[in-house]
């Protein structure tokens, strides 16, 4: 049992121990830079969790990370590697724009979850080349997804410039699309959020897909710990050989798995373009799909882990505006603290792994050897 | 011809990053963090040879480029080290560690290059190698525009591949790398040091990846600008795929990107629209990994972590 205990604890305090890591190396850069981390490290916390405005932005970044977190930890899951969920968020992303602008006609309900659903196709549709081609040719899909998230941003920018842009901003520096009528956008939380006695700024754009994010981190815990797929997918990863000879068709596992995560990725830009943009614009976020391997990495592929590690890289970069307003700290250092907190992260899980491993074997090798000892003992 | 000598210049920074690869893998190490190595290459190649040339301004012309050229295999081997670190002795899973690479690569570019110039995107101007001509050559009309006028660093990159296939096929360091990366536990049951020829695989793909990144910023774009690597690196894993694992096979595949590269920058006016010319090199990348160009096979170990006690 103590053991157990012990164990337990380990795997809780894993990643605080990368973070601790991770803070440490990045204090040797601000102390660089002339600054006292321990000074930046308070700003960046004050800052960040004692203004309302600040918890409203960080839920608000922590958005589309969880959908990204998600869509990674999907794949990842059944041992395949999306390393393509940014160039299926520009896909999803624009294809949830193209039916916001161009649809007329629908109710608001109708007209949102039309937008949503032809993001989740989209992203599915994206990450269907290079699954395929990996289950059917062998191509490594982590380069293929890659590459794929190249020809993403040049077919996004290709609608984008030469397509759709909204005619009204012609002879404007400005590339967008037209913007989107009220049905095809997400109810704010603000107004739930009142309802409960928390108050949160007038301008927050913080939505409903902040509630779709956590359900489908729920469903997707549930379907791969209670469900017949989601145990074949967990046998899958745990030794592909002995689950396809027990009957489970690998390639079938990982497609759907694949696919899922595509589809989720296809979410991940709906929160600002639906939600706070209100069109498509040529700067949008870029980037998210690769912070979502690292929100993954450290909620160790976990749905429902996902959802603090997106809190924590939302703190993390609302903590990085703060510094960078007011102790004039480059964020750049709260960027190479992410980076390094996923190397630290990622060495201590490893590390606990073969600790873990050790320990069963010990046991094991103690209960095998009782009986042994017993009837020395005996004679 | 303009045509031809511009996928030259382009194919070199594929090519010196692709030969890094080949390295890392015929050891068994995926290295997917080789974006990232370039980008630290980009960097300090532009920033040391920018303070090299302010530092010595008396010193003949080519000393500043080579000062740089040096510190961006320096920040590449030093990268890369990181790499070894993770994956190689803590083994986690590769492809995670290049990733995390890749990432800090993008923050530690950008704050280096805000401590060092002040802004966090792109450097001052810097000058390049004095251009060298290849004295048969450059007297056949034919080929003058591809022997005059070009790069010093562009004949170093066809030495080093010279250099790298005679490494891997007839040297015995290439033969142990090898061995590493078809059968770790064979090879260390012949007492060869399965841990020290992977660092040596992967420290040399971050030198080779440096230099690549050195080249793209001091003699192409003569500064650094944020993100001009522009996935070559991953480009490059692809030609190392397409090359089959050997150095002779990546100048190949790289010359092909190269001559892609330059197409896409070169036809302007046609009825496809110019962002999918661009990515031509990124489409010919997945259809050669879908193996319809050819059909590859990797080392047996690639990928794996090799660990004594659980083999």
């Amino acid at each position: 049992m103590s053991v157990r205990f012990r164990l337990g604890l380990l795997q809780i305090l894993a990643p605080f121990l990368a973070i601790g890591f991770g803070a440490l190396v990045a204090s040797g850069i601000i102390l660089a830079i002339g600054q006292n981390p321990l000074e930046v490290y308070g700003l960046m916390v004050r800052f960040s969790l004692t203004r309302s405005d600040s918890i409203a932005a960080i839920l608000f970044k922590a958005t589309p990370l969880i959908f990204a977190g998600l869509a990674v930890a999907l794949s990842f899951r059944a041992n395949v590697w999306n390393i393509g969920v940014e160039g299926q968020y520009y896909v999803g992303g624009f294809a949830a724009a193209w039916v916001g602008f161009t649809v007329r006609g629908l109710p608001g309900v109708l007209h949102l979850g039309t937008a949503v659903l032809a993001g989740a196709l989209a992203g599915a549709l994206w990450a269907l080349l290079p699954i395929g081609l990996k289950l059917r040719r062998g191509a490594h899909e982590v380069i293929t997804t890659i590459m794929m998230n190249y020809i993403a941003g040049a077919l996004v920018l290709y609608l984008l410039a030469d397509v759709y842009r909204d005619p009204a901003q012609a002879g404007t520096p400005r590339v967008r699309t037209p913007e989107f009528p009220p049905g095809a956008r997400p109810p704010l939380l603000r107004p739930l959020l009142d309802a409960v006695g928390v108050s949160i700024p007038e301008h927050s754009a913080l939505n409903a897909f902040l509630l779709l994010a956590i359900v489908l981190c729920l469903t997707a815990a549930v379907v791969l710990a209670r469900s017949r797929f989601g145990f074949e997918v967990r046998a899958t990863a745990l030794n592909p050989m002995a689950a396809e000879a027990a009957g489970i068709r690998l390639g079938r596992t990982q497609l759907l798995m694949f696919l899922a995560s595509g589809a989720v990725a296809g979410l991940i830009g709906l929160s600002d373009i639906l939600g706070f943009f209100g069109y498509f614009d040529i700067d949008f976020p870029k980037g998210l799909g690769f912070l979502g391997i690292s929100v993954a990495l450290v909620a160790r592929n976990h749905p429902i882990g996902v959802i603090p590690a997106a809190l924590l890289f939302g703190f993390l970069d609302r903590g990085a505006q703060g510094v960078q307003v007011f102790a004039d700290v480059p964020r750049e250092v709260i960027t190479i603290l992410q980076a390094i907190i996923i190397l630290a992260i990622v060495v201590a899980y490893e590390l606990l792994t073969r600790y873990v491993r050790a320990q069963r074997k010990r046991e094991a090798e103690r209960l095998v050897a009782t009986p042994v000892v017993a009837v020395a003992e005996g004679g | 011809m303009a045509l031809l000598a511009s996928a030259v210049r382009l194919t070199v920074p594929i090519l010196l990053t692709a030969l890094g690869a080949v390295y890392s893998e015929r050891g068994g190490v995926f290295n997917i963090g080789l974006e990232g190595i370039m980008i630290m290459g980009t960097f300090f190649g532009a920033a040391i040879t920018h303070l090299a040339a302010q530092a010595l301004p008396g010193a003949a012309t080519d000393v500043a480029p080579l000062v740089g050229m040096l510190a961006a295999m320096a920040a590449g081997v030093a990268f890369s080290l990181i790499h070894a670190l993770v994956s190689v002795t803590f083994r986690v899973d590769q492809i995670i560690s290049g990733v995390a690479l890749n990432l800090l690569a993008v923050g530690l570019a950008r704050l280096l290059n805000i401590l060092f110039f002040g802004v966090a995107t792109q450097s001052p101007g810097i000058r390049g190698f004095t251009p060298v001509s290849i004295p048969l050559l450059r007297d056949v009309p034919a080929l003058a525009p591809i022997a005059t006028g070009i790069s010093p660093v562009i004949l170093a990159a066809l030495g080093l591949i010279v250099v790298g296939q005679w490494v891997l096929l007839r040297t015995v360091f290439g033969l142990r790398l090898r061995s590493v990366g078809e059968h770790p536990a064979a090879a260390d049951t012949l007492g060869i040091n399965v841990v020290g020829m992977r660092y040596a695989g992967v420290l040399i793909s971050g030198a080779l990846a440096g230099l690549a990144g050195g080249y793209l910023s001091i003699e192409q774009g003569r500064g650094y600008l944020e993100g001009m690597t522009q996935g070559r690196g991953f480009i490059a894993l692809a030609a190392m795929i397409f090359g089959n694992w050997w150095p002779l096979g990546a100048l190949g595949a790289s010359a092909l990107f190269g001559y892609f590269e330059a197409l896409s920058l070169r036809v302007v006016h046609t009825v496809i629209p110019y962002q999918f010319i661009t990515v031509l090199p990124h489409i010919a990348s997945i259809l050669v990994l879908a193996g319809f160009v050819r059909r590859a096979t990797p080392p047996a170990a690639d990928g794996i972590p090799y660990s004594k006690e659980e083999n």
